[in-house]
């Protein structure tokens, strides 16, 4: 065996900086001359902003600058992107509300931006930001998915309904004929809640401005620098590619939620350039829980046909989720339905349909892609699914199962999205199961 | 604002810090000891575990000004140079990290349950765990580490 390759431990290069205290995240990076911010948030669900007072704050001991959304706004500062749209099954566009970095007219969610304040120090910043005076004209919040579909509280005017997307995929009356033609038919339904990433890592950002050369560095807690640069530079900021640049430092976990362009991120670049200051900003732990992007939280209900020997002929499923107040992206309309899709695909060769999957925005975080983004709630759908059928009609789980794989031909990679696919040993590790794993 | 001095990884220090200052912001501030790291500022996930005259504390919830005249340990203070600590090099062999965030506060606390139990359990190196999050691993690789870091300490 080499001493290097497959079936050989190999030490991770990383691991002695990370061991002796020498790991590079951005929290642990200051600029000469840096500056510190604070971001002022919404304690409130919903709520119109009447009135944004910083005059107080701005005389506060340290304070360089206060920016709120109207003057991003009167700068030109556009909106954070989806950046990866999906169309309603009658072929229009999905709903992209706009999603400014600092809030402008009302704050859609808990935590949603209001003010940053720029100060010498991160407690003198901190300090000032609690001498702002909002007036909130509160709304009500449409807090989970029946509120939001009842569409009584719009979270945005221009979106009827609090409908995103309504989107299907599949063969209908191919389907359909296959559930006419079912000895059995079993049903399921499952609930996946919200919940919170919560990376080890707050996310954090310092952003640069060097004036003599009209160019940006921000560096920041992300999975994925080149698209911010794409969408922070392209949608949001304005600012050509040549003239910004990310840097990810070493990250201390993301699960997928430091994937996205955040607010901050476009905040801080923009505000650098208005104080002529490096600023650096870290997110405390109940920052991380009410603006990182979410995971999951969506219901599904979904049947399998049988015929009387236990053969699968048809899945059908129907969707419904919870977007939250902003878009997130580059996902959270579309990745979820499309990789929850590939997956679909690969894992049976039967006819199919999903009828909807219908995100709903109600008044809560943002919501994105989390660790599989789709496939861990399309195996456990299957896999329940499956189960419920063997219990249901007295097949052993094993054989059930067991039997639809030896029944056909091989999933072919043309019907697996275009990701090649290589089937697993599935027989023997269904076997092989621990102890204790019941199906 | 008060001066406070004490030692830490061996060199006697001192500085003149706001009295609200935390532990941690005076290690990772100050001094520049970035290998303590700030995960949930509450004391829940115990990424800024350090030793404060030998026991492991949460650095976060303590004041700087609470450390006057003690003796400090951190993460960057285990290496003997190139030579890494028994319990980092566990670490290291036993995959016992990933993101590397919550690492220093896992060693740190594991130095500490081996310094008052030398032999422990995998149970009692769980239970021991109880204050230490960690996200990526899972944990069996970091108790996996600290059993094979006890076992090397013991020689």
């Amino acid at each position: 065996m080499s001493e290097t390759g497959i079936g050989v431990a190999i030490k991770r290069v990383e691991d002695l900086r990370f061991l002796t205290g020498n790991g590079h995240y951005t929290d642990d990076i200051n600029q000469p001359d840096q500056s510190h911010a604070w971001i002022l948030r919404s304690p409130h669900a919903h709520a119109k902003l009447n009135a944004v007072d910083t005059t107080k704050a701005e005389s506060a001991p340290g304070v360089i600058a206060i920016f709120t959304g109207v003057d991003m706004a009167a700068d030109g500062v556009g909106g954070l992107p989806c950046g990866w749209q999906i169309h309603n099954k009658d072929g229009s566009p999905m709903a992209e509300p706009g999603h400014p970095p600092l809030a402008v007219d009302k704050v859609r969610h808990v935590g949603d931006q209001i003010a940053i304040v720029i100060a010498e120090t991160r407690d003198q910043a901190r300090d000032a930001a609690e001498l702002i005076s909002v007036d909130y004209g509160i709304l009500d919040a449409a807090i989970n998915m029946d509120a939001a579909l009842a569409g009584t509280t719009l979270v945005h005017d221009d979106v009827p309904n609090n409908r995103c997307f309504d989107w299907e995929i599949g063969d209908k009356d191919a389907t359909d004929a296959a559930f006419g033609n079912a000895d059995h038919v079993v049903s399921i339904d499952l609930a996946n809640n919200r919940l919170i990433p919560n990376a080890m890592e707050p996310r954090a950002a310092i952003s640069e401005f060097d004036r003599t050369t009209g160019r940006y560095t921000l560096y920041t807690t992300t999975q994925n620098p080149h698209v911010i640069r794409l969408l922070m530079g392209a949608f949001v900021l304005n600012i050509p590619e040549h003239k910004l640049r990310i840097v990810a430092p070493d990250v201390g976990g993301g699960f997928g939620s430091k994937i996205f362009h955040y607010a901050e991120e476009a905040i801080l670049t923009w505000a650098a350039a208005k104080v002529h200051r490096p600023i650096k900003w870290t997110a405390e732990r109940s920052e991380s829980f009410v603006t990182d992007a979410h995971g999951r939280d969506h219901e599904t209900h979904a049947e399998l046909a049988l015929d009387k020997d236990g053969k699968f002929l048809g899945l059908r499923r129907r969707d419904q989720g919870q977007c939250g107040a902003l878009t997130s992206q580059p996902s959270a309309r579309a990745s979820r339905p499309i990789s929850t899709r590939h997956f679909w695909r690969v894992c049976t060769r039967h006819r199919r349909f999903m009828p909807k999957c219908r995100p709903y925005s109600p008044t809560l975080s943002r919501w994105d892609a989390y660790r599989g983004a789709g496939r861990p709630e399309c195996t456990y759908l299957l896999e329940r699914l499956v189960s419920k059928a063997a219990r249901d009609l007295g097949f052993d789980p094993v054989e059930l199962r067991q039997k639809e794989h030896d029944s056909g031909r091989p999933v072919p990679l043309s019907d697996t999205g275009r990701a090649p696919v290589r089937l697993w040993g599935f027989p023997g590790d269904i076997r092989k199961r621990p102890k204790g794993i019941r199906l | 604002m008060p001066t406070i001095s004490m030692t830490v990884n061996g060199k006697s220090v001192s500085a003149e810090v706001e009295a609200r200052t935390l532990l941690v912001q005076y290690l990772r501030e100050s001094l520049g000891l970035t290998g303590t790291h700030v995960g949930c500022d509450t004391s829940q996930c115990g990424a800024c575990v350090v030793h404060v005259n030998g026991e492991s504390l949460k650095s976060c919830t303590m004041l700087a000004a609470q450390a006057e005249g003690a003796d400090v340990t951190t993460i960057e203070g285990l290496a003997n140079g190139d030579e890494l600590h028994p319990m980092q090099e566990a670490f290291r062999e036993n995959h016992g990290l990933q993101c590397g965030f919550c690492t220093p506060g896992m060693v740190m606390s594991a130095l500490d349950l081996v310094q008052k139990n030398a032999d422990p359990s995998e149970r009692e190196v769980r239970e021991w765990l109880e204050g230490n999050l960690c996200r990526c691993t899972g944990y069996h690789n970091i108790v996996k580490s600290i059993l094979a870091g006890a076992k090397a300490l013991r020689g």
